[in-house]
């Protein structure tokens, strides 16, 4: 992988999720890593970073998951928001393709999984690009 | 009132964050698939640990349950190297709105039992496969077995007979994990309580410094 | 080696099952109680051999095991049986099928998933037929053999709820032997206590599975007529009537007869209580005495 994608958002009210996520991402590409802890917080940063990638998680205080992508999409139609979530029920996975998720991932994560989502994105930059 | 985990210095601060979220997704994965298994969707809360003597817990869930007059109860014990107690409780009307959800082809059968046999019955097999789910699901990232009592229930009692001053070892030391459940198909709604003690403790505080060995 | 001979040897019924429910294990118990050999059930799927099993809520069970790795209990009192075993005893049973006590659990393979389910299956039945002894000592009257009150005030409170779910119909029968007085101050109390065990035969033999006839005082008696509505009670109660006045009680060789007053009052909008409903056939009875006894009344 190139480097592509330098900077990820990562939005999830748990410190714990937020650093299991960054041990499951490759250590030597160079990434940049903003965090957020909620939804309003994690739509604000956003906007200040521009970043490459978004995890988001989707029950947080404040301000939902669902909301926030809700947001975002509306301020960047192109933003590539990826969800991690326990809960995956298919009404909750329909619900945020809709909004305009990218994709989503359950939690709880693993590199493997991590890995495959990360060169589906890089195909899908490099198509666009 | 609120006495925080770490006054007592049973979680630290890590792993206190920890198991927090090892039940945020534990539970979501519950949530997940027991509409698959019962064909409904269940809401589970963000669960919410907290620590207290034992003599203290009836007074607690009863603080919960006060809006509800009547509830019915549904109690099972788990054991495992994480073991404990689980209590779920539901708001009153559960057991019938419940019978009325599972009610399928086989409307024929459930028209002969009497109603509160069947309301016991649907109680606790929803109560078995709900506490199932979420107990099952925690100790499964933790890495351990569990098996189960069968689940006692109590039908449509006030809340306040039903939560006696049971015999308590007053030194015992308990967390309560709590997670509010409803139904989208209507007016069912509750909490889970899991009580877990003094011989759990040092165990899940291993456990949990494991699981997160895996991120490091 | 010794498990496998404790599995065989066990009291208590254990069969194996896969995840697409096909059958792995039949223990020593099962084939005796079944009949079937092991080697007749394994790899067949358990709904072949017991259809009666498919139910929504077996496959639920089943589902929540492979899922979750909980237990599920399946006991006598709400359930019967799982697996429809005739009672093989020659000392008689109150059961036709043995009355079983089960649970079904998770069996794990070495990489610890859940790869099949246990169900072990306990004959509870002796200790069923106490509780139903015990049942009915709560619920039937001593003399009779038939319901008693307390019965009555229970099955009431089921229907009225059933009512206002399913709307439909209910009547009740309220029944008085006339002048049992006399019954009493001319031949004796015991004789009366003959007199109500006729009465209630008679009329037991008269009703259907579904009916209910029950004691609901000295010489009064009540009998519930399901999915009857108020002309199809007063029929009944007219077959009662006749019965009873045509029956000749034989007590110590001397040929006693008596009659019957009978009042009929059906669930509707205007009677939706338990209380009002009682009322109603109590007010219809009044009249039938009132109009000359050995009579049927029917209130709307």
């Amino acid at each position: 992988m190139n480097g592509m994608i330098k900077k990820i958002l990562i939005i999830d009210d748990s410190p714990i999720a937020r650093k299991m996520l960054k041990s499951c991402l490759p250590k030597d590409q160079g990434y940049e890593f903003f965090e957020a802890g909620d939804g309003k917080e994690g739509s604000v940063k956003y906007q200040e970073v521009n970043p490459d990638i978004t995890f988001m998680d989707l029950t947080m205080p404040v301000m939902s998951g669902y909301e926030s992508i809700e947001e975002i999409i509306k301020n960047d139609a192109n933003a590539l928001i990826i969800v991690v979530t326990a809960d995956v029920q298919m009404k909750a996975v329909k619900k945020v393709l809709e909004l305009g998720a990218y994709m989503v991932l359950r939690k709880p994560l693993n590199r493997e999984e991590i890995q495959s989502a990360l060169l589906k994105v890089h195909d899908t930059l490099q198509g666009a690009g | 009132m609120e006495s925080s985990v770490l006054e007592d210095n049973i979680l630290t601060q890590d792993e206190r964050e920890i198991l927090q979220e090892i039940m945020n997704i534990a539970f979501g994965k519950s949530a997940a698939d027991l509409a698959d298994v019962i064909d409904a969707h269940v809401e589970l809360s963000i669960p919410f640990i907290k620590s207290m003597q034992i003599p203290d817990l009836p007074e607690y869930i009863r603080s919960h349950v006060k809006d509800y007059k009547l509830i019915n109860i549904v109690e099972q014990k788990f054991w495992g190297k994480f073991r404990g107690d689980a209590i779920l409780v539901f708001s009153s009307g559960a057991g019938k709105a419940l019978i009325k959800m599972l009610q399928s082809e086989e409307s024929k059968s459930f028209d002969s039992e009497p109603i509160d046999i069947l309301e016991s019955e649907t109680l606790m097999e929803v109560g078995n496969i709900l506490i199932g789910a979420c107990v099952g699901k925690l100790a499964e990232l933790l890495k351990d077995i569990v098996s189960y009592t069968p689940p006692m229930v109590l039908v449509e009692k006030e809340y306040s007979e039903a939560i006696a001053h049971g015999y308590y070892d007053h030194d015992k030391k308990a967390i309560v994990l709590k997670t509010d459940f409803s139904f989208d198909t209507g007016n069912v709604s509750g909490f889970l309580f899991l009580v877990t003690t003094n011989e759990s403790i040092m165990w899940l505080k291993e456990s949990l410094n494991t699981f997160m060995d895996q991120y490091e | 080696m010794i498990l496998n001979q404790i599995f065989d040897a066990i009291n208590l019924g254990i069969v194996v099952l896969d995840r697409d429910l096909l059958v792995q294990k039949w223990n020593r118990w099962m084939e005796i109680h079944s009949g079937i050999d092991a080697d007749k059930m394994i790899g067949k799927s358990i709904f072949e051999i017991y259809p009666d099993l498919e139910s929504s809520k077996f496959k639920r069970s089943c589902k929540s095991v492979f899922s979750f790795g909980n237990f599920c209990f399946f006991s006598q009192k709400l359930h019967s049986y799982l697996f429809q075993f005739k009672t093989s005893s020659y000392l008689g049973s109150d059961f036709e099928y043995m009355q079983q006590s089960c649970a079904m659990g998770p069996l794990r393979n070495e990489d610890g998933e859940i790869s099949s389910l246990y169900i072990y299956v306990q004959d509870v039945t002796e200790n069923a037929a106490y509780q139903e002894k015990l049942k009915d000592l709560n619920i039937k009257d001593g003399l009779t053999g038939i319901y008693n009150r307390r019965f009555l005030e229970a099955r009431l409170k089921e229907e009225f709820f059933r009512y206002k779910r399913y709307s439909g119909k209910f009547s009740m029968v309220m029944i008085d032997i006339d002048n049992f007085k006399e019954v009493n101050d001319n031949h004796g109390h015991q004789c009366g206590d003959f007199i109500l065990k006729m009465v209630s035969a008679r009329i037991s033999s008269a009703i259907r599975n579904i009916d209910y006839l029950i004691r609901y005082g000295g010489d009064e008696f009540c009998c519930l007529l399901p999915e009857t509505g108020l002309e199809g009670a007063y029929t009944v109660a007219e077959r009662f009537r006749a019965l009873i006045e045509f029956q000749d009680n034989n007590y110590d060789d001397e040929i006693i007869n008596i009659t019957i007053s009978l009042g009929v009052s059906t669930i509707c909008d205007s009677v939706d209580t338990p209380e009002m409903f009682i009322q109603k056939a109590d007010e219809a009875l009044y009249k039938a005495k009132k109009e000359g006894r050995n009579k049927a009344v029917a209130m709307d």
